[in-house]
């Protein structure tokens, strides 16, 4: 079977890199242009009974002047790249380019594109998603919904360069749309010249290596009460200096997607033209932990991708309300990682989420053990699954011997139930909410 | 858009249309009326559409090669040439007339108040994840004008190649035109001009190349492509045989005939399509002479419903035979199927015969049928006189002098008495073949052959291994040499049974043998050694089953497919219907859906709030009646009050204030009423409602 499946990897490299290509090398015209090549190509070959070879041949001397008059590309470029540090899935981001003509002659007409590195993954993990894939999925549903492509990072819209005057610069708005969280590696920038008949582009190529953060996409939470209460604080003295009765307000930073509105700042977003968020100092000194699944065998499911959303989503919304948030979760080792009152960010939270990753050599009992040492000092817990099964639910159980108040998420892909005796849980006083994806958001809204 | 439909229409022969729908087309712009479409009127005009194409594609399939009709409409007079693969013919036809099956969703689009139709109308698919999505993606949308113009372009040029350039220069101008909004802005439009006319002059000889090459490649491969396309059918005028061919013979196992014997009597064994009667260079051929032709001649059906023939009339037959065979050729001149009828020997009526264009015999004995590609027929037999000529003796006695040394030298071997008969000299011969030679697929490459051997004479003389195409010609040349008169005979030999009375014949059993004269008739003779079918049979692969499935499906749709020739009309009949139906639909149907849709509403209110099923409404509109209306915003309990101020009602005011007490109950409480109390506000409202009907 591997040996077939190898030939797919070889299959599904070679189409994508040619379908890449074609992209960027080809306006959408020059891409209707190519279709028609091949079409008429295949219909004209028999030229007693049709005439479209003289189409075919029509197409075909199109392309071949427009690949000649790509060599013809004689300028020079120079570009800085203005990025801001991080960016949130499904959000576009936005940054602005210089481009300097380094040419005595205007330029006009020109489109920037950026170049990501190559996203395909090696074959063993491609192998992983397909085995996964296949387990999923029933053959012969075609309209069951298939999942989107793990391995792509982002939707990139070329952006038109407005006219560069002779030796001048000018800036451009460019727009990447992430399409999933960790470190996207940007390499450079290229500028684009069409043929005089406008349907392939000739290159310039100007190296500019620089990454960005992307975070966890995020979701609105209600304001919820977390189960739990006050509690002392060992070696809380330095922390409590920092807490007092009035909301104060510390600093303004950009709107993500999450943030209560009410903390808008209005006249930034009216003098800055996008939304900003007030920041205050949280004051009280709740401590909750926010336990993370990540055992799952794989690499690039979607269930991981949504648990962690969920995570970034408390991660956000517990800060700005008022107590500590510990994430417990387990990857190549054990984190614990405390955020809140002036001992880290959210942002810092966030930016760890963003590359967390399934733990497949690890066993559940890693997590366990975490918590179990930690639970002491918290109030609460939130935990987040990914499956529900005697491993977890004995988990449960323990911390419920502790006395622990827990709000507990069960991440489920779409159309799934808990699998096995969860029912009991989900009558259990709203302390226990099934996921399904696609309708996380309207669960979410549910929390008390 | 106006130039694109009336460039289709000049190419494929339809100006007018073209005309005509270009401007309808084009009319939206002039005329402002807009019709409200919604998705799902799109999606009908889609479906309709898709309907019209589905029922021209089976139309043009059912049709194809019976000629005439509304048929020749279709496929018109150049590219009927070409009809011979129907699946390709109804391809190339469907998408002549495309533009005109779409042109009702691209008018739709361009009268209707949208500039782009949703994708959903359109596939499945999109419509699957939109309803997935739940209104939370947006839908995409596509201007249609613009694949339709590519259509229009692309349909223009499947009509025949008649050695012009005009389709050539029609779509550089459109496809100028459509370029031109495209052109990069850096560039002058001088410039861009130079650059189109680079393009067109590459295009203009590039295509000129390739006509000239075609035109050499099919002068090169006339005689090869002939030979190529001669496999797996008969040719009544010749018969290239294999002889002298090195390597292995292959045929396939695929079922090309199957008989069925009444009351389960023996298959008739050898089924003959053709025989030959002049040999020369491994071919024999079954021409004639300015003097002795030998034409196809019309046979006259025997009845008026032309379903029987006569082939040797007043002949008695002793056995029949059901015959049902394809018929792989194509007629040239009658446009339609047309092939040779394998039969058995002695074969004097063919009955139950399917509605033929014609049936011809000729000299040699070949039966062929122009008509359906499939054909299933009753073949009465019996043994005495058969349709073929008497011996000529220009060919029936005919040996070929270079192979004359070599049969001279077998006739020495096989010391025949001076005075045999010609039956002991037909046995001596099969003795020989039967006790020397053996069956052998496979001819070894020789190196060492003398200078000048046939490959007849090696089988003969060194190899005596062979395939049946040897055994036959060495026979009738050998008979012949030895004063008989003889013919080469081709056909399948039956007998593979395959249940009860029935047998298959499959392509691996095709046969060649001999034709012996007795003085009276002709009769089948056959040396080759009877191993030949199991060396056959042999290379019967493990998936036979699958294969023979394949091919029983095979026959059973071309049993539907050409057994009824009635098959277009009922299709034209049962097409009518279902697009009158859809058109009722998408005119008629929005009215019924806003109705659908209101019903849905009430049962959907229903359910959150069980009261509205109050038996107090219907009260209300009794009372209603009586000119005492409620008012929009009036409670029930005011209006109830301002109700009973009629003097008439007083005697009823407990009932009703006890009734609207119920009601609200059941409208408003949380816990509803109890099934008792439930009964009794509809009991009280009945009595309520004699009550006031009497008043």
């Amino acid at each position: 079977m591997k040996p077939l499946y190898r030939l797919f990897y070889i299959a599904y490299r070679l189409i994508s890199g040619t379908w890449h290509w074609a992209q960027r090398r080809f306006t959408l015209a020059g891409l209707l242009v190519l279709t028609g090549f091949f079409v008429t190509g295949a219909v004209g070959a028999d030229i007693e009974n049709t005439v479209t070879y003289q189409a075919f041949t029509l197409l075909f001397a199109l392309l071949v002047l427009g690949f000649a008059s790509s060599f013809f590309f004689r300028a020079k470029f120079s570009a800085v790249r203005f990025l801001p540090r991080v960016g949130t899935a499904g959000q576009p981001l936005h940054y602005q380019v210089e481009i300097k003509n380094l040419t005595a002659k205007p330029q006009i007409g020109l489109t920037l594109l950026e170049n990501l590195t190559d996203p395909r993954p090696p074959f063993p993990e491609w192998l992983a998603f397909q085995m996964a894939e296949s387990k999923r999925v029933r053959p012969f549903r075609v309209a069951q919904r298939r999942q989107r492509n793990p391995f792509r990072l982002a939707t990139l819209k070329p952006a038109e360069i407005p006219p560069l005057a002779a030796r001048s610069e000018s800036e451009v708005s460019a727009e990447i749309m992430p399409l999933r969280r960790g470190v996207m590696h940007l390499t450079g920038l290229t500028i684009a010249r069409p043929d005089p008949l406008g349907l392939i582009r000739s290159f310039f190529k100007i190296p500019a290596a620089q990454t960005v953060l992307i975070l966890p996409k995020r979701y609105l939470l209600p304001s919820i009460a977390l189960p739990g209460a006050l509690r002392y604080q060992e070696g809380g003295v330095a922390l409590a200096a920092n807490v007092g009765r009035s909301e104060e307000f510390v600093a303004l930073r950009e709107y993500r997607h999450g943030d209560p509105l009410r903390h808008i700042h209005w006249r930034s977003w009216a003098r800055i033209g996008k939304p900003i968020v007030k920041e205050f100092e949280d004051e009280f000194f709740v401590r909750h932990a926010l336990i993370l699944d990540t055992f799952d065998d794989e690499p690039n499911s979607e269930i991981l991708e949504e648990a962690v959303s969920v995570a970034a989503s408390f991660a956000c919304t517990i800060l700005t309300q008022e107590s500590l948030l510990d994430l417990l979760f387990v990857g190549s080792q054990s984190y614990c990682f405390t955020a809140g009152r002036g001992l880290a960010h959210a942002d810092q939270m966030l930016e760890i989420l963003a590359s967390v990753k399934n733990c497949a050599d690890k066993k559940f009992e890693a997590l366990e053990q975490l918590v179990l040492n930690h639970v002491a000092l918290v109030s609460g817990c939130i935990c987040i699954f990914q499956k529900w099964d005697d491993a977890r639910r004995q988990f449960i159980d323990k911390l419920k011997a502790l006395n622990v108040p827990l709000l507990i998420l069960l991440v489920v892909p779409p159309g799934g139930g808990i699998a096995g005796a969860g029912g009991s849980l989900v009558n259990a006083d709203g302390t226990f909410y099934v996921l399904e994806i696609g309708k996380i958001q309207e669960t979410l809204a549910k929390l008390k | 858009m106006l130039a694109a439909l009336v460039f289709w229409g000049w190419q494929s022969g339809l100006l007018v249309f073209g005309a005509v729908m270009g401007v309808v087309l084009e009319s939206a712009r002039f005329i402002k009326v807009r019709w409200d479409l919604s998705t799902d009127d799109f999606r009908r005009i889609w479906n309709l559409c898709v309907l019209l194409a589905g029922a021209l594609a089976l139309y043009v399939f059912a049709t194809n090669g019976e000629g005439g009709g509304f048929g020749s409409l279709l496929h018109g007079a150049a590219t009927g040439q070409n009809a011979a693969l129907s699946g390709i013919h109804t391809i190339s036809t469907l998408t002549r007339w495309l533009p005109m099956i779409f042109f009702l969703f691209v008018a739709a689009q361009n009268f209707s108040e949208r500039e782009a139709i949703p994708l959903s109308a359109i596939s499945m698919i999109f419509r699957w994840r939109m309803n997935q999505a739940d209104g939370t993606k947006s839908e995409w949308h596509v201007n249609i004008s613009y694949p339709y113009f590519i259509i229009c372009l692309f349909s223009a040029g499947i009509h025949a190649n008649q050695g012009t350039h005009y389709y050539f220069w029609g779509q550089c101008v459109l496809l100028a035109w459509a370029l031109w909004p495209l052109r990069a802005r850096r560039f002058s439009p001088a410039m861009w001009g130079g650059a189109l006319l680079i393009v067109v002059a590459i295009a203009y000889f590039s295509a000129r190349g390739i006509g000239q090459l075609e035109q050499l490649a099919q002068s090169y491969n006339a005689q090869w492509m002939a030979r190529f396309l001669q496999h797996g059918r008969t040719d009544p005028m010749q018969a290239i045989t294999a002889i002298g061919e090195i390597g292995e013979m292959k045929l396939s196992s695929s079922i090309v005939i199957r008989l069925e014997t009444p009351n389960g009597a023996p298959a008739p064994g050898y089924l003959r399509e053709a025989s030959y009667h002049n040999y020369h260079a491994q071919a024999w051929r079954a021409g004639g002479t300015q003097t002795v032709p030998n034409e196809f001649e019309d046979i006259a059906a025997t009845t008026n419903n032309g379903t029987t023939y006569d082939l040797l009339p007043g002949k008695t037959n002793t056995a029949a035979v059901n015959i049902a065979c394809y018929i792989s050729g194509w007629s040239q001149d009658l446009n339609v199927p047309e092939g040779l009828l394998p039969l058995p020997s002695g074969c004097g009526q063919l009955a139950n015969l399917p509605d033929l264009v014609a049936l011809k015999k000729n000299k040699t004995g070949a039966v062929a049928a122009a008509g359906p590609g499939f054909i299933i027929f009753d073949a009465h037999y019996g043994a005495g006189a058969t349709i073929d000529a008497p011996p000529n003796t220009n060919w029936d006695w005919t040996v070929p002098t270079n192979e004359a040394p070599a049969l001279d030298q077998v006739i020495a071997e096989i010391n025949l008495a001076t005075n045999a008969s010609d039956e002991q000299k037909e046995l001596k011969v099969a003795q020989f073949f039967s006790s020397r030679f053996t069956y052998s697929l496979w001819q070894r490459p020789d190196k060492n052959a003398p200078a000048g051997e046939t490959p007849l004479a090696r089988f003969l003389l060194r190899t005596r291994s062979g395939h049946c195409e040897f055994f036959a010609t060495a026979t009738v040349l050998l008979l012949r040499e030895l004063g008989i008169p003889a013919r080469y005979a081709v056909g399948y030999y039956a007998h593979e049974a395959d249940g009860d009375g029935k047998y298959v014949v499959r392509e691996r059993d095709a046969h060649a043998w001999c034709l012996v004269w007795n003085g009276t008739t002709w009769q089948d003779f056959d040396t080759t050694p009877g191993s030949w079918v199991a060396a056959e049979a042999k290379r019967a692969s493990a998936l036979q089953w699958l294969k023979d499935a394949f091919s029983w499906l095979h026959f059973q749709f071309s049993k539907f497919r050409w057994g009824q020739t009635q098959l277009r009309k009922y299709i034209l009949w049962a097409v009518l219907p279902m697009m009158a139906i859809l058109l009722y639909q998408i005119i008629f149907r929005r009215g019924r859906k806003r109705q659908a849709k209101k019903s849905d509403g009430k049962k959907i209110q229903s359910d959150p709030w069980p009261g509205l099923d109050s038996e107090f409404y219907r009260l209300e509109a009794r009372l209603a009646m009586r000119g005492i209306p409620r008012q929009t915003g009036e409670a029930l309990s005011e209006w109830l009050e301002r109700a009973l101020l009629e003097t008439t009602l007083a005697d009823l005011r407990p009932l009703l204030l006890d009734l609207l007490r119920l009601h609200y109950r059941h409208r408003f409480d949380p816990e509803g009423l109890a099934g008792d109390e439930r009964k009794l506000l509809a009991q009280k409202t009945e009595t309520a409602l004699k009550a006031l009907a009497e008043k």
